[in-house]
């Protein structure tokens, strides 16, 4: 038999517990600061988000004044972006990518340990405004002139330098992916031989590689306009405040498919385990990945369809264009549960809940790709509500599908499947309660980012809905954490392969050694771990291919 | 021309199976407000039509998804039929949505021509956005901005555009500090009010309304702190009423009062500039009206107003510089009040004493 073996190395010298995780290079460990990290962002933002429901709920204001609340939707929106979503999915990414590839550790794991600990650092940074006399206040995409000369104090500044820091974090680690990918697959392992969560991993990091740069030169043109009489975004100098918009969404759309790229991965890894059926399409699937990363880069205007300043049929036309390889990918995905095998476990609820969420966000995404029609949605509650609908209902649901996917391999024991399952169907119900009314708030001509509404707007009830589910959505974390403390105390320990995976990581130990692999079976196809489960039952793999060989003997 | 004669029948089955659909989905919640310009009843026409096709997507999609979750639930460890692809099947499945996209591409871009479409305006208003409210001045085309209508709305106080039906309006968007957005959501549309540097034309909004009413409108860009203050109405009635509206206002508004004073009325001088009162005390004779001859040197909208215990006591007339304005203020009795300016409070403001 075909192995590849690997020499273990001796730990070097043993550390305490606290200075092994503060000084590790290890992917995984990394992996998991990253995932920890993440969540606690998560709880942040989310906290914020409840602050902005609970003033949303009735009109007039009840908690917070104007200021307060600008500063809660600003933070809310920066913290769920880039400390949130993006981290927590390369956190995944850090611990699965080079189990996945058959690789011991990283391309560069010094690098790899500097980007996840500029991270924390740039977050506080960008929270700590509201220890010097308030946080910034312009909303995450910080429009110029609002951002500038107009708002004066250092949250803003200190916005501006986190966020820098952040940027930075994502660029290097970017390079690492994408060396890691290219250098570091087990033998075997050709690139139409990578798993799918690999190849939408590829995908994210070229364009965080490509994006994440105009945005830090962006961050520091705004900084020198703002401190050392720059006339970057100035108007009354010369200066122009679309220019910002056109660098903050050259970065910011690309940014969304960063964010639901991997989210897709792992909601392709997902569906064909528990479907126990190959992911169906998968070169097309490839395909569409890298088409949707072009495409992501000549649509970022549609942003600015109401700016009167963008040609609109071109942005109009990509736009449309780019739902054509995400349906292809929708299509996939079902043609993967068709004639399946399915198991409802709790990582396959999410990825389901993420397929049917998502579709929504895609279809509101259409609608808005119309310029007449954006001219009336544009900037109210309806692109709250569908972009929503792309990062919780697409990329949260994604991670958390990750998350229950993943468990067992990172500490060897499952999450509890009812609680897991109480919290799935909670936050199902709860995220549409909470963003789907604001769909028609929208429509009915609600603008976002408003601390407060008029009585006689008829918006009331929609609010009040709202407001329902976003506690109900804070609700369903509550079986998540009493699922994860218990699971750590008590956990079912399930072994090295509890779901009947395919790819590589599920062919070590669980959790694996700090070198990865003892060995590593022969890789042949997108499904090494399932090629060596079913060598034996070649029958079964292939009923009809026998069959035809039979009638034909 | 094909496409002309036929769109009056596409429209007539839009408008018999929307009424049949807003009534079917949750009270007409997705779809928008009654339209009210020509432009808008397009704008609806292609919502109906794209919304339906969302729909019908909507329901196929999941209609396959929870269909297959149902009929294809593991039921034995017989491992199903190892499908990698079918080429002929994704070919379909990119080709057919391709269709469909291009075919909203080609609807919404004809829309958008029509509804973009320049005329020759019977109103022509500029719009001047600020923090937080708004300007609105009517040119009415002799060049001497003196005999113009022009109204300044503060937070409080939102402003009111008076405009005719049936003819063609244009709105030039200005802003004197950052960007905002001016939105009426029963006219379907929104435009950036944008604080172009020199030598880029300020946005233009054109419609023509089709029916009498009162149209609420805000500000759809954030703009900083009271961005949800940034509320105007629009009423909308016949060309012949929209005059006399006009020559209304236009004579109830009051001339800023100016050169004599009463004798022996003190006068205290007060100057705005860079958003900034020159000094936060003021004091006056109590028990005797006075005049607070106020200079604006911004080029954006202040005023003065006096007020005690959170209760108005006085209100100067809005005025935008750099201009002169002499606000004749009734007697005070004596006591401490605060005086700001209504459109900027929290940054300019300051204490009066009566003594």
């Amino acid at each position: 038999m075909a192995t590849t073996t690997l020499t273990p190395q001796a730990a070097a010298y043993r550390r305490s517990w606290i200075l092994e995780w503060l000084t590790t290079v290890d992917h995984k460990k990394i992996g998991i600061m990253y995932i920890a990290n993440s969540f606690f962002f998560f709880f942040l933002a989310g906290i914020l988000a409840l602050v902005m429901r609970s003033e949303l709920a009735v009109p007039g204001l009840q908690f917070l004044d104007d200021r307060t609340y600008n500063e809660a939707f600003t933070m809310h929106g920066t913290i769920m972006i880039f400390l949130f979503v993006v981290p927590v999915l390369a956190g995944f990414a850090n611990y699965i990518v080079p189990l996945q590839l058959g690789a011991p550790d990283m391309a560069f794991p010094r690098i790899n340990a500097l980007s996840f600990w500029l991270l924390p650092v740039g977050g506080l940074m960008i929270m700590s405004g509201y220890l010097f006399g308030g946080a910034a206040a312009e909303g995450w995409t910080g429009y110029t002139p609002l951002s500038s000369a107009y708002s004066p104090g250092p949250g803003t500044d200190l916005w501006l330098i986190g966020l820098i820091l952040v940027g930075t974090a994502s660029i290097l680690g970017s390079v690492n992916f994408i060396a890691t990918i290219f250098k570091m697959r087990a033998p075997g392992m050709t690139l139409f031989r990578m798993p799918i969560f690999v190849w939408t991993v590829l995908v994210t990091m070229t364009l965080i590689l490509l994006a994440t740069p105009v945005l830090t030169a962006g961050l520091i043109a705004l900084f020198i306009d703002r401190n050392y009489g720059g006339s970057f975004f100035e108007p009354s100098a010369g200066g122009n405040p679309i220019l910002w918009q056109h660098i903050f969404w050259f970065f910011g759309h690309p940014e969304v498919y960063i964010v639901i790229l991997p989210a897709m991965g792992v909601v392709s890894e997902v569906l064909p385990v528990f479907s126990r059926k190959p992911l169906f399409g998968y070169r097309a699937f490839v395909f569409a990945t890298v088409g949707i990363g072009l495409l992501s880069f000549s649509v970022w205007a549609h942003h600015m369809f109401t700016t009167g300043v963008v040609f609109l049929p071109f942005f109009s036309f990509m736009t449309a264009l780019i739902a054509v390889p995400t349906g292809v990918k929708m299509f996939n995905w079902i043609a993967t549960l068709f004639r399946g095998s399915i198991s409802l476990t709790t990582p396959m609820l999410f990825a389901l809940g993420f397929i049917s969420m998502f579709l929504i966000g895609g279809i509101s995404g259409v609608m808005l790709a119309e310029p007449p029609i954006d001219f009336h949605l544009q900037d109210t509650y309806f692109v709250v509500a569908h972009l929503h609908y792309v990062f919780f209902g697409g990329s949260v649901m994604g991670v958390f599908a990750a998350l229950y996917y993943w468990f067992p391999k990172m500490f060897g024991r499952r999450l509890n499947e009812t609680l897991g399952k109480t919290h799935f169907w909670l936050m199902l119900i709860g995220f549409n309660l909470a963003f789907f009314p604001m769909h028609m708030l929208g429509i009915q001509g609600m603008p976002r980012r408003v601390a407060d509404y008029s009585p006689d707007a008829g918006w009331t009830l929609l609010n009040i809905i709202s407001t329902v589910g976003a506690f109900t959505i804070a609700i369903s974390i509550l079986p998540l954490m009493l699922n994860v403390v218990a699971t750590f105390i008590n956990g079912e320990r399930v072994g090295d392969d509890p779901w009947e995976g395919n790819t590589l990581e599920w062919a070590t130990s669980s959790p694996p050694p700090p070198y990865n692999f003892d060995t590593l079976p022969p890789i042949r196809s997108e499904r090494p771990v399932f090629d060596l489960r079913h060598k034996h039952d070649r029958e079964q793999l292939a009923p009809a291919l026998t069959a035809e060989s039979e009638a034909s003997s | 021309m094909r496409r002309l004669a036929a769109r009056p029948r596409l429209r007539t089955i839009i408008r018999t199976a929307g009424p049949l659909l807003v009534m079917l989905l949750l009270g007409g919640c997705l779809f928008p407000p009654t339209p009210e310009t020509t432009q808008a009843k397009d704008v609806f026409t292609l919502y109906v039509v794209v919304f339906i096709m969302g729909a019908v997507v909507f329901f196929g999609v999941e209609g396959a998804i929870v269909y297959s979750i149902i009929r294809y639930r593991r039921r034995d460890d017989r491992l199903p039929d190892q499908l990698h692809g079918h080429t002929l099947v994704e070919i379909l499945w990119t080709a057919i949505p391709t269709v469909i996209v291009m075919f909203l591409f080609v609807w919404s871009t004809l829309t958008l021509t029509t509804i973009d479409a320049k005329s020759d305006p019977a109103v022509t208003v500029e719009v001047t956005g600020f923090q937080w409210q708004w300007t609105f001045h009517y040119l009415d085309g002799d060049n001497d901005p003196k005999n113009d209508y022009s109204v300044t709305g503060t937070p409080a106080n939102p402003p009111v555009m008076g405009l005719p039906i049936g003819e063609p309006i244009r709105l030039i968007l200005k802003s004197s500090d950052v960007i905002h957005s001016f939105f009426v959501p029963h006219f379907l549309v929104k435009r950036d009010v944008i604080p172009f540097p020199n030598g880029i034309n300020p946005n233009e909004l054109e419609f023509t309304i089709s029916d009498p009413g009162t149209y609420g409108g805000q500000c759809a860009e954030f703009c900083g702190e009271l961005h949800s203050k940034m509320t105007f109405t629009i009423q909308a009635m016949a060309p012949a009423d929209y005059q006399k509206w006009l020559a209304d206002v236009k004579a109830g508004k009051t001339p800023p009062p100016s050169g004599t004073p009463p004798p022996g009325a003190a006068v205290i001088n007060l100057t705005a500039q860079n958003v900034a009162f020159d000094t936060s005390n003021i004091q006056v004779p109590a028990g005797k009206p006075f005049v607070i001859h106020f200079d604006n040197k911004d080029a954006i909208a202040h005023n003065v107003g006096i007020y005690q215990g959170g209760k108005e006591v006085f209100t100067g007339q809005i005025v935008t510089g750099p201009t002169t304005v002499d606000y004749q203020v009734p007697a005070l009795p004596a006591g401490s009040y605060t005086f700001q300016c209504d459109v900027h409070p929290s940054q300019m403001t300051g204490t009066l004493v009566a003594k």
